[in-house]
């Protein structure tokens, strides 16, 4: 890329530059801090006026509170099942449709496609009246199945998978054929390994949307031993009105978030450039 | 399917394949009815049929702690008290508030981010583009939580800041005419990083040569943003409008965790509103009319901003 245009020639232009880049920096950072920070003060300095912008003595007291007396732990669990079912089967759904719709073709696989791309416009609240009544209607309310089934596959993975798997020459396809390779041995042996970042932004944006996904486990869920931690967070949140607990509730937010962050922030340089092309390529 | 493969072997070993090549075809339309039937079943069955149940449940009076036979048909009568129910009429008041808010917001400041970020030799660009996109992927509710305490009055550090230039800060939540401002002053926290990658791939794509060209006629950055950037990057904040719209439309999460609609009605919105009358009240056809007009809104702004953007190519 060429780096002539207008870059900043004179000192001050450059010292404005990364003052604004630095405001850019610290505003999202200051939630982010002051979440961390929180979780380690005492209940007394939570709640000093003026706040404190650094706890005096932290303490790890909340972190352990969040951890032992709500089933926090279990309600984690609960979470990596939930998150992970659901990226591990839209991976598979999306790989499989992604291939048919980028390299077979067949009367009304457009319709189709674009069919199922539209429904990546439809939120979940329209339907969720009708999905409740289904899933509970097949006695299936309470249990990972009903969590995970409306989400085992998803019009943005298709779409994803689609865009990048046109790429793949032709050819290659074609010779693997020829060689007599089974189509599912094709996509697992020849295509996932050239759409490698596509597939690594796909999992990373359905593990961070299933494990925040609030809405359907709320409506479809009754008892709290298998509560994802969104829905474990909510009711500590609702239940604990007392000044003692509310920090407590700030350290179990900043557990909760934590597998989310990690996920993002190994994955962050792929993962943003998937997110980025999915926008470019639409 | 994996009986067809044969291990070993490619083409450099030039042995004849003569056997399955007439086969072929049909095997591979069996393959990809195999690939596409769960993708088909699981859409069809929990996207498409609740989509159709939803308009044929917004013309029945139901309540849904009774048994869906119990349904009755009142055509249209759902969505004529939509009109004539204050509280609903004022949760899409506040959505439409909510969205333009938002969309006002959230599209400049996302450009401007992006044009930052997007300038040669800046260090440390890449940091800022992590921090900012590390909001989104936090849940919803963790993010509720720490707003609420950056939002309480007294010992939340937003208040204290303004104290100390000496504004009396507002009441955040507990206002009526601030509560609402203060949900989306938290979306567009959440959300920008998102629009800001989506924006800096635009600017990306945009052709260096034109900058060149541009430069040589004597054009300074003002202009060159005024007739380059904006409308080279046109498809790309089309997008971002579209996005910006559809995710503050569903708005849901905040206010059913922070202001349950209140105070006085003034955050509750068309979604939150959907999910109170079904399960609280149990009103599964209001719910379901109200539900049916948010999502032809959606396809309006849609077709809308399908409209803008074709004819701003020609």
């Amino acid at each position: 890329m060429s780096r002539r245009r207008t870059h900043p020639r004179t000192l001050a232009q450059r010292a404005l530059l990364y003052l604004l880049l630095a405001v850019v920096a610290v505003v999202p950072l200051f939630p982010l801090y002051w979440l961390v920070i929180s979780a380690f003060k005492t209940p007394a300095e939570f709640v000093t006026i003026p706040p404190t912008w650094f706890p005096a003595s932290p303490t790890f007291d909340q972190v352990n509170a969040a951890l032992t007396q709500v089933p926090f732990a279990q309600s984690m669990m609960n979470s990596v099942i939930i998150a992970g079912g659901a990226t591990i089967s839209v991976l598979i759904t999306s790989i499989l449709a992604g291939y048919v719709f980028a390299k077979y073709q067949f009367r009304g696989k457009n319709l189709m496609f674009w069919g199922i791309v539209a429904t990546m416009f439809l939120p979940p609240i329209v339907t969720l009246v009708p999905l409740y009544y289904l899933v509970n209607s097949m006695g299936l309310s309470d249990s990972y199945i009903g969590v995970l089934l409306p989400w085992l596959a998803n019009a943005f993975g298709i779409f994803l998978m689609r865009q990048f798997i046109m790429d793949v020459p032709d050819e290659l396809i074609e010779a693997a054929r020829l060689d007599g390779a089974s189509e599912f041995r094709i996509v697992w042996q020849f295509v996932v390994p050239l759409i490698k970042p596509a597939v690594v932004t796909l999992a990373v944006f359905m593990f961070v949307f299933s494990w925040n996904n609030f809405l359907w486990p709320l409506t479809i869920l009754r008892t709290e031993a298998m509560y994802p931690v969104v829905l474990t967070l909510n009711r500590l949140m609702s239940y604990t009105m007392s000044f003692d607990y509310q920090n407590v509730v700030i350290a179990g937010a900043l557990i909760a978030s934590l597998p989310t962050l990690i996920v993002f922030l190994i994955s962050q340089r792929v993962f943003v450039q998937g997110i980025a092309s999915s926008g470019v390529k639409g | 399917m994996n009986l067809t493969s044969t291990t070993g072997g490619g083409p450099i070993s030039g042995l004849p394949r003569p056997r399955r090549r007439r086969t072929d075809k049909a095997h591979r339309g069996i393959t990809a009815a195999i690939f596409l039937s769960p993708t088909v079943l699981i859409i069809g069955l929990f996207t498409v049929v609740p989509m159709i149940m939803t308009i044929v449940i917004s013309f029945h009076r139901w309540s849904m702690f009774t048994p869906i036979t119990e349904m009755d048909f009142v055509g249209l009568d759902n969505y004529a008290r939509l009109l004539s129910d204050s509280a609903r009429v004022q949760a899409i008041a506040n959505t439409g508030v909510y969205v333009l808010l938002s969309v006002v917001i959230t599209v400049p400041l996302a450009f401007l981010i992006a044009m930052l970020l997007y300038f040669p030799r800046l260090r440390g660009r890449n940091i800022v583009r992590v921090i900012l996109f590390a909001t989104y992927v936090i849940p919803t509710i963790a993010i509720v939580i720490i707003w609420s305490n950056i939002y309480a009055p007294g010992y939340g550090p937003l208040s204290a800041m303004i104290q100390a230039i000496g504004i009396t800060p507002p009441g955040w939540l507990s206002d009526p005419s601030w509560a609402l401002v203060s949900l989306v002053i938290f979306n567009v926290w959440q959300m920008l990083g998102y629009y800001v990658i989506l924006l800096v791939a635009g600017l990306t794509q945009i052709p260096e040569e034109l900058y060149e060209a541009a430069k040589v006629d004597g054009a300074g950055i003002v202009r060159q943003t005024r007739s380059i950037t904006i409308p080279m990057l046109s498809g790309s904040l089309v997008f971002v409008v579209l996005m910006t719209i559809i995710n503050s439309i569903q708005v849901f999460d905040p206010i059913y965790l922070l202001t349950q609609g209140g105070p006085a009605g003034s955050t509750n919105v068309v979604s939150f509103e959907i999910q109170r009358s079904a399960f609280q009240y149990g009103q599964a056809g209001d719910a379901s009319a109200l539900a049916v007009s948010l999502f032809m809104l959606i396809v309006l702004v849609g077709v809308v901003l399908n409209a803008i953007s074709k004819a701003r190519k020609r």
